[in-house]
């Protein structure tokens, strides 16, 4: 199977570098090698059949402790990314939006992202942010991504409906505006409008230079998103490297179809 | 000899010879309480004397209205149990200690019952009271002595809506040994009533305490307590609910943590009456060699009609290796009931602290965080949303208690 180590965007400034990475999940090989370039600003479009790799991979960058690293390199703004806590990784820029966000009971949503938002602004050497400013901030951009200011108080994801869980996580990603952002799925369970919201804040994070890894299997976004790179995920292994024409093909004659042209 | 006297020395002689909790006994088989001699001040050492404190040092019961309480809806009277008048005064209308398992806590409480407390909730004439008004107050008790067994007993009188925080706190300015703590609390709910008891018992780490909560309410009263609680050298927590009326309610939630210390929990409710309910919810954080456990029993008494019983117990091991019980037990004689009960020991939630992590917490915040939450969780089911919590900023109570636990907690696992 081929695998693809050429960077994403021909830039200096490559932001994420992976090379062969492995990785087990419990007494599974998910990951048989992985070799990705991003550079920073770039937008890289990640594609694959269910059970492909594609939220493994994503987490595993994140430092999820169920996945298990077995080999190969991941470096992240210059530094040894595996070799970094979640919350180290998390405070170098990385952000990783989850499927299936989970809820904290009991805990407030506006404190818990303001706790964390400041955990990253220390990180990078700015005053913390005190509740009054924080608050402010947060209502103007949940305004703008269409989720109810009323969930800023309630506990983290705790009653939220699909949708209001990941405009809540698009809300944590517009205010921690990391340097790479790994977005899995973030458009399912989105209505238009959420879609929509999706790209702009893409568009407006990208143009102050974040990076993003976007998994979708949606071409509308997709192309919306106007990517550097689409990459094919394939038994853990990237199958083919394109642009958005990659993405259509895949959408019209679908994963099964793609695999068997390679292997053919 | 006066009757005062007379009466607390019949206490210890029927103590002596009925005998103390045998460690068989099924209620406390799993964290023995200590010997009859500590409860009653008999034990050998240093422990009781020069502990005494200052008359003027705030010490024993002290009572502080909250918010715009209007006076003389409470009646306070601050008893002294040497005295045989106000002795009898003190005691009128309690129940005798009696055979139960904990019935010896109450007779060394009888032997050594010094002062106490009678506080009546809606004294206004009827004609004076406002229909929906609710009475707030605060009550502080810290130690008078090493050795003491305090007594309070509030009555809410019918239709009476009230919001009571019972602080122990522990001063150990003037006494830095452990001390000795026998608390009885009688509680009785007139029709109608409500009262919506916060209570926090925080002893330092020699202490040994025992609080007994006896509550018995009325028709259509309502009960909800809120508990929270840590360790110590032996940390006895023991409600006993009697919903002897119809359409009487309780519901008690307990935060509990046990950091390398000991602490139990009962529970025990009794529905004799038709259409009553309970929910009893406990949270208990262990770590290091910790020793914690919840008893909960309700029973459901033949003819207590759509009687409705609920039991959560949750307990998360924070560290080390604590040994945690949590015993969730029905005993139902009738068929016409709803009951559910279950009991979890896990560790914190993964997925959660992995959320927080990716956000960038560190793992000791994440966890802190968790833990609250899931703590102000357990009490806002109790006490029907935050709308309590905040004006009696149990928020920053709790996050320091969970602070606190979590800081012990890592200190055990390095050790």
């Amino acid at each position: 199977m081929p695998d693809w180590k050429e960077p994403i965007v021909n830039d200096e400034q490559t932001l994420l570098q992976v090379n062969d990475l492995r990785v087990d999940v419990g007494e599974r090989n998910v990951l048989k090698s992985i070799s990705l370039d991003v550079a920073a600003g770039a937008l890289v479009v990640l594609m694959g059949a269910n059970g492909s790799g594609k939220s493994t991979l994503g987490l595993t960058l994140a430092g999820h402790p169920r996945y298990r690293v077995v080999g190969g390199r991941a470096r992240f703004a210059g530094q040894d990314l595996l070799a970094l806590a979640p919350e180290a990784r998390a405070r170098a820029g990385l952000f990783v939006s989850l499927q299936a966000p989970p809820e904290i009971p009991g805990v407030k949503n506006n404190l818990f992202i303001r706790t964390a938002l400041n955990a990253v602004r220390e990180a990078r050497g700015e005053a913390p942010l005190d509740a009054f400013d924080f608050l402010g901030s947060a209502r103007e951009a949940a305004a703008r991504l269409g989720l109810p200011e009323s969930l800023l108080g309630r506990p983290v994801n705790d009653g939220f409906s699909g949708g209001e869980r990941k405009r809540n996580e698009l809300l944590q990603l517009a205010l921690l505006q990391p340097r790479l952002a790994l977005l899995d799925e973030i458009d399912s369970g989105l209505d238009v409008d959420g879609g929509r919201a999706v790209v702009q804040l893409v568009q407006d994070l990208r143009a102050k230079g974040t990076a993003f890894i976007v998994v979708s299997h949606y071409l509308h976004l997709i192309e919306s998103l106007a990517p550097d790179a689409v990459l094919r995920l394939d038994q853990g292994c990237i199958a083919e490297r394109g642009d958005a024409g990659l993405a259509r093909e895949l959408a019209r004659t679908g994963f099964a179809a793609a695999t068997e042209a390679v292997e053919g | 000899m006066d009757s005062a006297r007379a009466d607390a020395l019949a206490a210890r002689s029927h103590l002596a010879t009925q005998g103390w909790i045998s460690r068989q006994c099924e209620s406390f088989r799993h964290l023995p309480p200590p010997v009859a001699e500590v409860w009653l001040g008999d034990e050998a050492g240093p422990q009781g004397r020069g502990c005494e404190a200052h008359p003027l040092a705030g010490a024993g019961w002290t009572l502080h209205p909250v918010g715009s309480t209007p006076q003389g809806r409470v009646d306070a009277r601050w008893l002294d149990a040497g005295d045989a008048v106000q002795r009898a005064e003190l005691l009128v209308d309690l129940p005798a200690p009696g055979q139960g398992d904990a019935a010896p806590f109450a007779w060394a409480h009888r032997a050594l019952c010094r002062h106490g407390l009678r506080l009546r909730i809606g004294g206004a004439p009827g004609a004076q009271r406002i229909p929906g008004e609710t009475v707030w107050l605060q009550l502080r008790h810290q130690p008078r002595t090493a050795v003491e067994a305090p007594l309070l007993v509030i009555d809410v009188q019918a239709g009476v809506q009230c919001v009571l925080v019972e602080t122990h706190e522990r001063e150990p300015l003037h006494c830095q040994r452990g001390i000795v703590q026998n608390l009885q609390v009688h509680l009785r709910l007139g029709v109608g009533a409500t009262l919506t008891h916060l209570r926090l018992a925080m002893p330092g780490a020699g202490d040994r305490l025992a609080h007994h909560v006896h509550a018995r309410l009325g028709r259509g009263a309502r009960y909800d307590q809120a508990l929270i609680a840590a360790g110590s050298g032996y940390h006895l927590q023991r409600n006993v609910i009697a919903l002897e009326a119809e359409r009487s309610a309780a519901r008690t939630a307990s935060v509990l943590f046990a950091a390398g210390s000991a602490l139990e929990q009962q529970l025990q409710v009794a529905h004799a009456a038709a259409r009553t309910t309970s929910a009893v919810e406990a949270l208990v954080l262990a770590s290091g060699a910790a020793r914690a456990v919840v008893n909960a029993h309700s029973r459901i008494a033949p003819g207590a009609e759509d009687a409705a019983v609920r039991q959560r117990l949750s307990g998360i091991p924070t560290g080390g290796q604590p040994r945690l019980v949590l015993r969730p037990h029905l005993e139902i004689h009738h068929d016409r009931v709803q009951a559910a009960h279950g009991a979890t020991w896990g560790a914190l939630p993964e997925d959660a602290l992995f959320l927080a992590r990716q956000r960038g917490l560190d793992e000791r915040t994440a966890r802190g965080l968790i833990v609250e939450g899931m703590a102000t969780a357990v009490l806002q089911r109790c006490l029907d949303g935050p709308g309590l919590l905040q004006p009696l900023a149990v928020d920053a109570l709790l996050a320091r208690a969970v602070a606190g636990h979590l800081a012990a907690a890592q200190e055990t696992g390095h050790e």
